[in-house]
């Protein structure tokens, strides 16, 4: 069954990913990997450890180039196009690990995010003071980032890359080392960012119970290869992802 | 407390002061001194203007050298008015490190500076290979016109501080902050759209312009260049300049080139011992107050506000 079948509404094809193969020297990190991604969708990406979801995220966002196959950001071909291009397309990736700049005050981070776009410096502060409340940073605009809390700092990765006005999000792990409440938190953001703002997001992440509440649709890697794709009931009843997971039983 | 626009109103009016005092003194040696210590101060300025990107580019050296050569090729050899050849230096010493940085600046950390180095022992040799510039002898004869003859000292000094204050202005912009995220983690400009390649490119051009301006005005206030003044060690004497003065504040190369070049009138008279002894000094630096002269000064500044209280 192709992505498009599958896919909850029929929103525009904002990024497609045809047949990608990325190789390490003789290690096959990817193959034959094919999917979409629509407007308005919140789209969860999964796999065990080393199933090649980091290497998805550096072909998507143009931090490595493909070995193969053929990747179109909003219409335009951009296989092989460098992270510069692409971002200024509008797909904007945050970073697993090393994802803020440590010994930068927040407000500098969250500026480094406006610079692409033309702009006066009374309009950026204005976005670094919309982007600082939306993810919860208000009260530590001055702070060194490498001194945040822990949850604070995922935020600010995630503050970083809006204030770059994206229109797809790719968030690798957002929720690793979150609490409880700081989860629920960030799982509402993501869905203000799609209702209100009109984001689509790309999700990698482990929390499956997250996956399963955020996502309207499903991709599980496996091996560098897709496994299933569906909504998120379906892929968590699949034999095969169950398998991919767990490993053969009895 | 010290703010900051009233550290920055300190420093011009250090700057006033040099200015009459070079215009003033009537010693010629105390003017030339002075013209030395601002010319090694915007020489370790320019070393830490790039390495706000991470890098240690030694290649400063070599621009330096450019807008020496550039303005005395242009000023003895074909003539030129002093003013045109003054622009020249700098513009000439940017274009050519826009050349090398755009080649080079794909490498990092010790592949640059390894790079860098052989850049400018290679310009070095070329010097010395090229009869029609006065091969190992250089170049003599570049003297400022008749009319600012006597001035020549105050209007160097003016414009070398000039220059600091525009690297500081720099540092303190929209670019500065760049600057400092590519060195701090340069995955993140990159994720955003920013073109790190052009950023560290241009961090390069800008140093190499300043450095090319003090080269102009450091063969006119010599009268007389030579390969050897060029070498990869003027790199390393800037070096140090910064990490004594301090690297963390756009004033410690600054006091750090005023301090060591009158020690190094002094350590002058001692011959072999004088390496030797800028070594001992950078490694005694280096681990006993690693933030310089000014972290010193800002230590001592938060112990006496701590007691105070």
């Amino acid at each position: 069954m192709s992505a498009a079948a599958s896919a909850p509404t029929g929103g525009e094809v904002l990024l497609r990913a045809e047949r990608l193969e990325r190789r390490f020297g003789g290690l096959t990190a990817i193959s034959d990997f094919s999917f979409e991604l629509r407007e308005g969708e919140i789209l969860g990406l999964i796999g065990p450890n080393g199933a090649g979801k980091s290497t998805t995220f550096n072909l998507i966002s143009g931090f490595i180039r493909p070995s193969s196959g053929r990747l179109v950001v909003m219409g335009r071909d951009v296989t092989g196009a460098s992270a510069m291009t692409i971002s200024r397309l509008g797909l904007v990736r945050t970073f697993q690990h090393n994802s803020l700049l440590s010994e930068m005050s927040v407000i500098d981070n969250i500026l480094i995010g406006t610079y692409h776009h033309r702009s006066g410096h009374e309009r950026r502060m204005e976005k670094v003071r919309e982007v600082a409340g939306m993810t919860g940073l208000t009260d530590h605009l001055k702070a060194i980032a490498g001194n945040l809390p822990h949850g604070l700092q995922r935020m600010l990765s995630i503050a970083i890359a809006l204030a770059a006005e994206p229109r797809i999000l790719c968030l690798d792990e957002p929720l690793t080392g979150l609490q409880g409440a700081e989860v629920g938190a960030a799982l509402d953001l993501f869905e203000a960012l799609r209702t209100t703002h009109g984001l689509t997001i790309l999700l990698v992440e482990h929390n499956m119970r997250a996956v399963m509440r955020a996502c309207d649709r499903v991709i599980v890697l496996n091996y560098g290869r897709l496994l299933a794709e569906g909504s998120p009931e379906a892929v968590s009843r699949d034999e095969a992802v169950i398998e991919a997971y767990l490993g053969r039983g009895r | 407390m010290l703010n900051r626009s009233s550290g920055v109103w300190i420093c011009v009016a250090l700057a006033i002061g040099a200015v009459l005092f070079a215009l003033l003194a009537t010693n010629p040696y105390y003017t030339s001194l002075v013209v030395w210590i601002l010319t090694n101060a915007v020489l370790a300025s320019a070393l830490r203007f790039v390495l706000q990107i991470g890098e240690l580019n030694i290649a400063t050296a070599a621009f330096f050298g450019i807008g020496a050569y550039t303005a005395a090729i242009t000023a003895v050899l074909f003539g030129w008015p002093f003013w045109l050849t003054l622009v020249l230096a700098p513009l000439v010493a940017a274009t050519l490190s826009a050349l090398f940085g755009w080649v080079t600046l794909r490498a990092k950390g010790p592949y640059f500076l390894l790079i860098s180095f052989a850049v400018t022992e290679v310009i070095r040799l070329i010097y010395t290979q090229t009869n029609a510039i006065g091969g190992n002898s250089g170049l003599v004869g570049m003297f400022p016109p008749m009319a600012i003859d006597a001035y020549y000292p105050a209007l160097a000094v003016a414009l070398l501080a000039a220059t600091l204050f525009a690297l500081y202005g720099v540092e303190r912009s929209d670019l500065g902050r760049m600057f400092m995220a590519i060195k701090n983690n340069d995955a993140i400009p990159r994720s955003v759209g920013l073109n790190v390649v052009f950023l560290k490119v241009l961090c390069v051009v800008i140093a190499a312009a300043a450095v090319g301006l003090a080269g102009g005005l450091h063969a006119y206030a010599n009268n007389v260049i030579a390969p050897a003044d060029f070498t990869y060690f003027v790199a390393i004497l800037a070096l140090a300049y910064v990490k004594i003065g301090g690297e963390g504040h756009p004033f410690g190369p600054v006091l750090g080139a005023a301090v060591l070049t009158l020690v190094g009138q002094w350590v002058a008279g001692i011959s072999a011992w004088e390496n030797i002894f800028y070594g001992a000094v950078i490694v005694a630096t280096v681990l006993a107050f690693p933030g310089g002269l000014v972290g010193l000064a800002t230590r001592a500044r938060s112990l006496v506000i701590r007691s105070g209280q």
